[in-house]
């Protein structure tokens, strides 16, 4: 084994309670870091599928030829800020109201067909587009009257709960980041502390190494193999546990939120969202230890 | 080897060496003598670099050291083999690892340690304690591992820092009969001391110093 990397463990052996402070504190900063990017990526999920939920629904008059249904149709499939168009006949909708009130069969009994409008309906790539959109359909001769879905309560009420997730969204970005920012500082002031520490306790040592021709790279380099192993471990740890975490809740999640996608559904997508987030801990690892490791060694330099 | 011409080096108010002229050629064994304080361990410290003079010239191997950047002085202590009074061995380490970290410092290849450790230790009589901790051995020992660790580095230049100055005669005979041994082999040797017993026994070249002046060299 290389020398330094005997060094550096021959010091975590040493002083073990320093070693697991180290490693807790950045356990503990990864492991939140690892649950606001995940909090992150499904509020942002959130708000996107609120955002390109919306449907619209273009309630056709009675007695429109085919002809003239269909060419709307073709029109709004061309259109490149709509998707998913579908055409909705009368007894379609009868149908969809009686699943919608399957608990109180006396309701489906007492409507025929005739009653609901068939309709088209689609849903825009992004909620800016709706307005336009709706009121280009709303000129169209065959369409008798626009609205949105209407479990969202309509137009108004949808900007609304998209105004409040993307509010929610903000507070959850900002926030995290402030949350993940101050125990990344609290992780670089314990590594700062324990390696300080080191460098005391190795004056001697240091001294020794310096007289005998060591380079400076030479002496720092168990001190930062050190601290590079607390920030790893604690990066992977702290990144397993929520990883953990998350595996054991996504069922329930998945359960609540139905079909809004909060978490990848496929399993390497999900593991590939948190490899994307694991790669990136590591990479913040390694700047916070060899960041912190240099910082310490040369304020404790400066102060000798 | 080694040329001293003019070095005054001054600590405040202190004259620890006061115009100092001297050369050791290759190959010399040379004693530094004088009283505590007359700046003995200021020249051996002028010849690792570890300080500057004030004034004059210090030159080792045709390296200007007052010149030299301070990046070059670890690449020039290299080629320099110490041993101090004190032993300066490092305590958490063994024998061999002793030895081991002064292979690493001068970027000898790992496969290469093992025989330059056994010739080294063998060389220092330290065969059977190569795997001992600092603690377990005696002043002589330690001693003896200082001087491993300086030898396996393959100096062209050994200081030697008082290295009796903490042993018993016989211990320091033994020590002195390594020096010996070691400068018949083409190394050459500054040592300072004020060790009579080894000055008288051992003639060598003295440059004797008092109040930081060369009385005799």
């Amino acid at each position: 084994m290389n020398i330094h990397f005997k060094t550096a463990l021959g010091y975590v052996r040493r002083s073990p309670f320093q070693a697991l402070a180290a490693t807790f504190v950045l356990t503990l900063t990864f492991f939140v870091a690892t649950l606001v990017s995940v909090l992150g990526y499904s509020s942002s999920m959130l708000l996107k599928y609120f955002e390109t939920r919306p449907q619209v629904i273009t309630f056709l008059k009675d007695n429109v030829p085919v002809d003239q249904i269909a060419a709307l149709q073709h029109k709004l499939e061309a259109d490149s800020r709509v998707r998913e168009v579908k055409y909705v006949s009368k007894e379609e909708a009868l149908s969809i109201y009686k699943n919608a009130t399957s608990d109180n069969p006396l309701l489906g009994q007492l409507v025929s067909p005739s009653i609901f409008p068939a309709s088209l309906e689609f849903s825009v790539k992004d909620l800016s587009f709706a307005q336009d959109i709706i009121d280009e359909v709303k000129a169209e001769k065959v369409v008798d009257s626009v609205g949105f879905t209407a479990a969202l309560g309509g137009e108004s009420s949808l900007k609304d709960v998209v105004s409040r997730l993307r509010t929610v969204t903000t507070y959850v970005r900002i926030g995290g980041g402030v949350f993940v920012g101050m125990l990344a500082l609290t992780s670089f002031v314990v590594l700062l502390i324990i390696i300080s520490m080191r460098m005391v306790v190795r004056r001697e040592e240091v001294e020794i190494l310096n007289l005998i021709g060591a380079t400076p790279g030479f002496i720092r380099s168990p001190i930062v193999i050190e601290a590079l192993f607390y920030a790893l471990f604690g990066a992977f740890l702290g990144w397993m546990l929520a990883f953990i975490g998350v595996l054991y809740l996504s069922p329930s999640a998945v359960a609540y939120f139905g079909e809004i996608p909060v978490l990848p559904r496929d399993t390497a997508s999900l593991f590939g969202l948190f490899g994307i987030i694991l790669g990136v801990e590591l990479v913040a690892g390694i700047i916070l230890a060899v960041g912190g490791s240099l910082f310490a060694v040369a304020r404790v330099k400066k102060n000798r | 080897m080694v040329k001293f011409k003019d070095v005054t080096k001054r600590f405040g108010s202190v004259m620890a060496l006061n115009d100092v002229s001297f050369t050791v050629d290759k190959g010399e064994f040379v004693f530094i003598t004088g009283p505590s304080g007359s700046g003995k361990t200021t020249i051996l410290k002028l010849i690792l670099g570890e300080i500057m003079p004030s004034s004059g010239e210090v030159t080792v191997d045709g390296t200007n050291l007052h010149s030299s950047k301070s990046p070059d002085i670890p690449l020039f202590r290299q080629k320099i083999g110490t041993v101090f009074q004190d032993f300066k061995v490092l305590p958490e380490r063994t024998v061999t690892e002793n030895v081991e970290v002064a292979l690493a410092v001068i970027g000898l290849p790992e496969t290469q340690w093992n025989e330059r450790v056994k010739h080294v230790l063998n060389l220092a009589g330290l065969g059977k304690q190569a795997n001992l901790f600092p603690a377990q051995l005696s002043g002589g020992e330690l001693q003896r591992t200082s001087l491993a660790r300086a030898l396996a580095v393959n100096p062209k230049l050994l200081l030697a820092d008082e290295p009796t100055g903490n042993l018993d005669w016989e211990t320091s005979d033994s020590i002195m009969k390594l020096f010996e041994k070691i400068n018949s082999e083409g190394k050459t040797i500054i040592m300072a001391t004020h060790n009579l017993d080894v000055i008288k026994k051992y003639k060598k070249r003295i440059i004797h110093l008092v109040d930081g002046k060369v009385s005799k060299a």
